[in-house]
């Protein structure tokens, strides 16, 4: 005979779920939203500072910021393509290779954002559109070392047990080590000098970090003293009342532009050009390259001074004279790298 | 009283409660009970057992576009003498642990059976609250007892011992103290449950026959807890494999581990069937060292029991 | 029969007091320093902390500032309630059917329902990813919850099936003899007596689940964001002090929860 006690029970707990799940926050009806990926870290501070109120302003859009590095969000889309977690990328120039290669981003129509007008048309394309510059360079603790002037002096003996580093999983990583092999007569294809030179100073590391964002909280924590890093990390955790300062080395430094695109099969694709269109906007690119966050601006109207120092970058003209990668090029090799360099550092 | 002879029970008219006659045809409640693991074992199979398969599935797969099938995973991860490396490394990581939680924590389990009856919970307290506490939460304990200005630096500095601090975070040393922080309550848990079933009369009857403490605890107490000690081993040897946020945070970049591995290749590389490969290799190395364990802990019971 | 204090049991008690003293030390100082630590007053994590304030914990609960964690504490108390209450109907189920019986297929059952306590669940966490992605389903809350409930199943049939092994059988017994059903000698007998260990291994599962991270890790998204994720990010990414905080309250949590627990259920011996 059945058990109308255990159908009982049964059905109490899976009310309990279904009242329980009720209970979740629900999107406002009204408002509409959108969920977009942010890098962690000052980039997420800067947004949720500056970016979040603005949508809702201007566009009566909810954001939900999620923090994922550049080629986590890859992964994540890559796992649901048909259902993507979120409707926008957020993306460094190689993540953006493979994720056009893989068919993830939707065909970028710059018709849609009304505040395109103020880019120079290099950039934007068919694929999305810059949102801010970022500059790499050597950062140090002015209170514990001195001021290094280029990439070897990263392996000086007097920065012994004080350097940081982190590998190819970020574009300034990837960035910064082909620099450093260029200074032992490697190219942008060929690494091998760095990792020839990193295996010489090994015994002398002072912290590695396999996670690029850890390398912040090693800074902060005194676990290191000099490292390579973006020019807006440094100038957050200043903000912070770090002891930090940032380098141009005298190589040149590097840079390269962040850019948002369209997720195909986005859920809310209409917000997301709304998104991406109040990130354009002159206000939000304005505010976003203030100090602490020092976002550079891609938007004519927003110059580059006085926000930034005066003997970092003068205009968005200088910045095209600093050393920028072909990332067509790197893309495919990174894999490789990854895994060599998982081998080449590990004790 | 309603005179029954059907084959169901009935409710008795009486809502107070009467238990409702069961007729002769009721079957005895043990042999009903089986089908009522049905759920769980249906749950199971759809939500654990199938996803297993899948990551079993996708490990043979080729290419990273999930192409063609065969062993070429596996045969990548056999080729290359880093990942047995990594492998190795990661099992060599969960043993000392093991030693060390089982160094500290015997003699933690023999002073909780010495200790007076009032004090037990109070320990027992102590022993149970890390292993309730997030393991975010122990994790960052140990940061800021391992920094460069953590805890132990700046004690040692104070006390004139080193002048420059020590680095302990990032190494196996902190790894392996910190993990076996975070698992001591899964030895010691097994461990006490034992001991407490142990039989008083055979420590007293060592003494009486003139054998030191020490001759005791090896002779007669060790292997009659061998049971729990063993259950202990298992389950701090199985956590502290897998404890993927204390090996990254804790170990550091320069440790690459199974765990971190499998992170990497799956969200940084994109490669899940090697991914996958390397979940199945991590899966079959615990499941035989828990194996392994299981037989000798069922012959040490056949021991204990004769 | 008296004996004298030999040698060997005085280095005895010498050592093994040490080495309980060394293992008590790193048994309690972890969250001890935590809980200290939560409440200084600069950035970084040094420590002892240079000044003492508690601007963390104000941080921590001004609802504008600390808004994702808020969610993600809110999403990981759902997701644990969800969670333990279906392995608790699940649970107790199969523990009344495996509990006692040494079958060759009760004892597969429970070796295969243990099985999450033993296995990596990371493993387990990347291959419910595959299979959801495979399934086309979007990353929920549900699914996580799904997720979830295989991993912490196992506490509440342990807690149980120890409970039912401890069971006067001889009451069952004399109830069915007295003419009453199975199903009112469950209700009226065997589940007042097994509730307190499956009120126990509801609280672990509980509590298991709100730490859960290698699941979380794959299944967590944008709209289900977890606490010990977000703990995570913030302490990797932004040495945020209020995961300190965070931990503070925790710690706090967890040890009122215990007692509460102890006294109900005896918790603490339960799960000796």
């Amino acid at each position: 005979m059945s058990t109308p006690a255990l159908t009982r029970r049964t059905l109490l707990a899976g009310g309990a779920v279904l009242a329980t799940t009720t209970l979740l926050p629900r999107p406002a009806r009204a408002a509409g939203r959108i969920v977009a990926p942010v890098y962690p870290g000052p980039w997420e501070e800067a947004y949720r500072a500056v970016v979040l109120p603005a949508v809702k302003k201007t566009q009566d859009v909810d954001t939900v910021l999620t923090p994922l590095l550049a080629l986590d969000q890859v992964a994540k889309v890559k796992a649901s393509r048909s259902a993507p977690p979120f409707d926008v990328f957020l993306l460094d120039p190689g993540p953006v290779v493979v994720a056009v290669e893989d068919g993830l981003i939707e065909k970028f129509d710059p018709s849609r954002c009304k505040n395109i007008m103020h880019l120079q048309k290099s950039f934007y394309d068919d694929w999305g559109v810059s949102v801010a510059a970022q500059i790499v360079g050597i950062a140090y603790n002015p209170k514990k070392v001195e001021r290094p002037k280029g990439w070897k002096d990263l392996f000086e003996p007097k920065y012994y047990g004080k350097v940081g580093i982190s590998g190819f999983g970020t574009t300034f990583g990837t960035s910064s080590l082909i620099e450093i092999s260029k200074q032992y007569g490697g190219s942008m294809t060929n690494v091998d000098p760095a990792f020839e030179q990193l295996k010489k100073w090994l015994p002398h590391v002072g912290v590695i970090a396999q996670n690029p964002v850890a390398v912040n909280t090693l800074f902060q924590q005194g676990q290191m003293d000099v490292t390579y890093t973006n020019f807006q990390t440094v100038s957050t955790l200043k903000g912070r009342g770090v002891d930090i300062e940032f380098v141009k080395p005298d190589t040149g430094p590097i840079a390269f532009y962040t850019t948002l695109h369209v997720v195909k099969n986005a859920a809310n694709r209409d917000n997301a050009y709304k998104y991406i269109d109040t990130i354009l906007s002159t206000e939000v690119q304005a505010a976003l390259q203030k100090p602490p966050y020092n976002l550079l601006s891609v938007n004519k109207n927003v110059p580059l001074q006085p926000d930034m120092p005066a003997d970092l970058v003068k205009s968005h003209a200088e910045l095209a004279s600093f050393v920028h990668h072909d990332w067509r090029v790197i893309a495919p090799l990174r894999a490789g790298w990854i895994e060599r360099f998982n081998k080449e550092i590990r004790q | 009283m309603p005179a029954g002879s059907s084959a169901s029970t009935r409710r008795s008219a009486n809502s107070e409660g009467d238990p409702p006659i069961a007729t002769p045809r009721a079957r005895a409640p043990r042999e009903r009970e089986g089908w009522l693991a049905l759920p769980l074992a249906l749950y199971f199979c759809l939500f654990f057992l199938a996803p297993l398969v899948l990551l079993a599935g996708i490990s043979l797969r080729v290419t990273p576009q999930l192409e063609g099938v065969g062993l070429a995973q596996y045969a990548r991860f056999a080729g290359d003498p880093f990942n047995w490396s990594v492998l190795w490394q990661t099992l060599l990581i969960g043993v000392k642990t093991v030693a060390l939680t089982a160094c500290i924590g015997i003699p933690l389990g023999l002073l909780f059976m010495e200790t007076a009856r009032r004090l037990q919970p109070i320990l027992l307290f102590v022993i149970v609250l890390p292993l309730l506490t997030s393991v975010v939460v122990r994790t960052f304990a140990w940061m800021v007892i391992l920094g460069r200005e953590g805890l132990v630096n700046n004690a040692l500095t104070a006390l004139g011992v080193i002048s420059t601090p020590l680095r302990l975070l990032h190494t196996e040393l902190g790894l392996v103290v910190s993990l076996s922080q975070i698992e001591m309550p899964l030895m010691l848990l097994p461990l006490i449950s034992v001991m407490s079933r142990l039989d008083p009369n055979l420590k007293d009857a060592s003494a009486a026959l003139g054998a030191g403490r020490w001759r005791t605890l090896f002779r007669v107490t060790l292997p009659l807890s061998l049971p729990g000690l063993l259950a202990g081993c298992l389950l701090v040897f199985a956590s502290s494999v897998t404890a993927f946020v204390s090996q990254t945070i804790i170990g550091g970049g320069r440790m690459v581990l199974m765990p971190f591995y499998l992170w990497q290749q799956a969200t940084t590389l994109f490669n899940w069937p090697f991914a996958a490969t390397i979940g199945m290799v991590l899966l079959g190395a615990v499941l035989s060292v828990v194996t392994t364990l299981n037989a000798l802990g069922r012959r040490s019971r056949a021991l204990v029991h004769g | 029969m008296a004996r004298q204090t030999t040698a060997g049991d005085l280095s005895y008690r010498v050592v093994l007091g040490l080495l309980s003293a060394v293992a008590l030390l790193i048994l309690i100082t972890p969250v001890v320093v935590v809980i200290i630590t939560s409440f200084t007053d600069s950035r970084s994590l040094r420590f002892p902390p240079p000044a003492y304030s508690l601007r963390w914990y104000s941080a921590l609960f001004d609802p504008v500032q600390s808004a994702q964690i808020h969610t993600a504490a809110w999403n990981s108390l759902v997701i644990a309630v969800a969670a333990t209450a279906i392995s608790v109907v699940l649970g107790t189920a199969a523990a009344l059917a495996i509990s006692g019986r040494r079958t060759w297929w009760t004892q597969t059952l429970d070796a295969v329902f243990m099985s999450p306590l033993i296995l990596p669940t990371l493993a387990f966490g990347l291959a419910a990813l595959m299979f959801f992605s495979t399934l086309r389903l979007r990353l929920s809350l549900p699914l996580m919850i799904v997720g979830h409930v295989a991993v912490v199943v196992p506490f509440i049939l342990r807690t149980t099936i120890a409970s039912l092994s401890q069971l006067d059988r001889g009451l069952l017994d004399t109830s069915s003899s007295l003419g009453a059903s199975g199903i009112y000698t469950f209700w009226r007998v065997t589940l007042p007596a097994i509730r307190p260990g499956i009120l126990a291994g509801a609280f672990i599962a509980f509590m298991a689940s709100l730490d859960n991270v290698s699941v979380s890790l794959f299944l967590a998204g944008p709209e289900n964001d977890v606490l010990p994720i977000r703990m995570w990010g913030m302490l990797e990414s932004q040495l945020d002090v209020r995961t300190a905080a965070v931990s503070g309250v925790l710690i706090f949590t967890t040890a009122i929860l215990v007692v509460v627990m102890d006294r109900i259920v005896g918790l603490t011996r339960r799960i000796s």
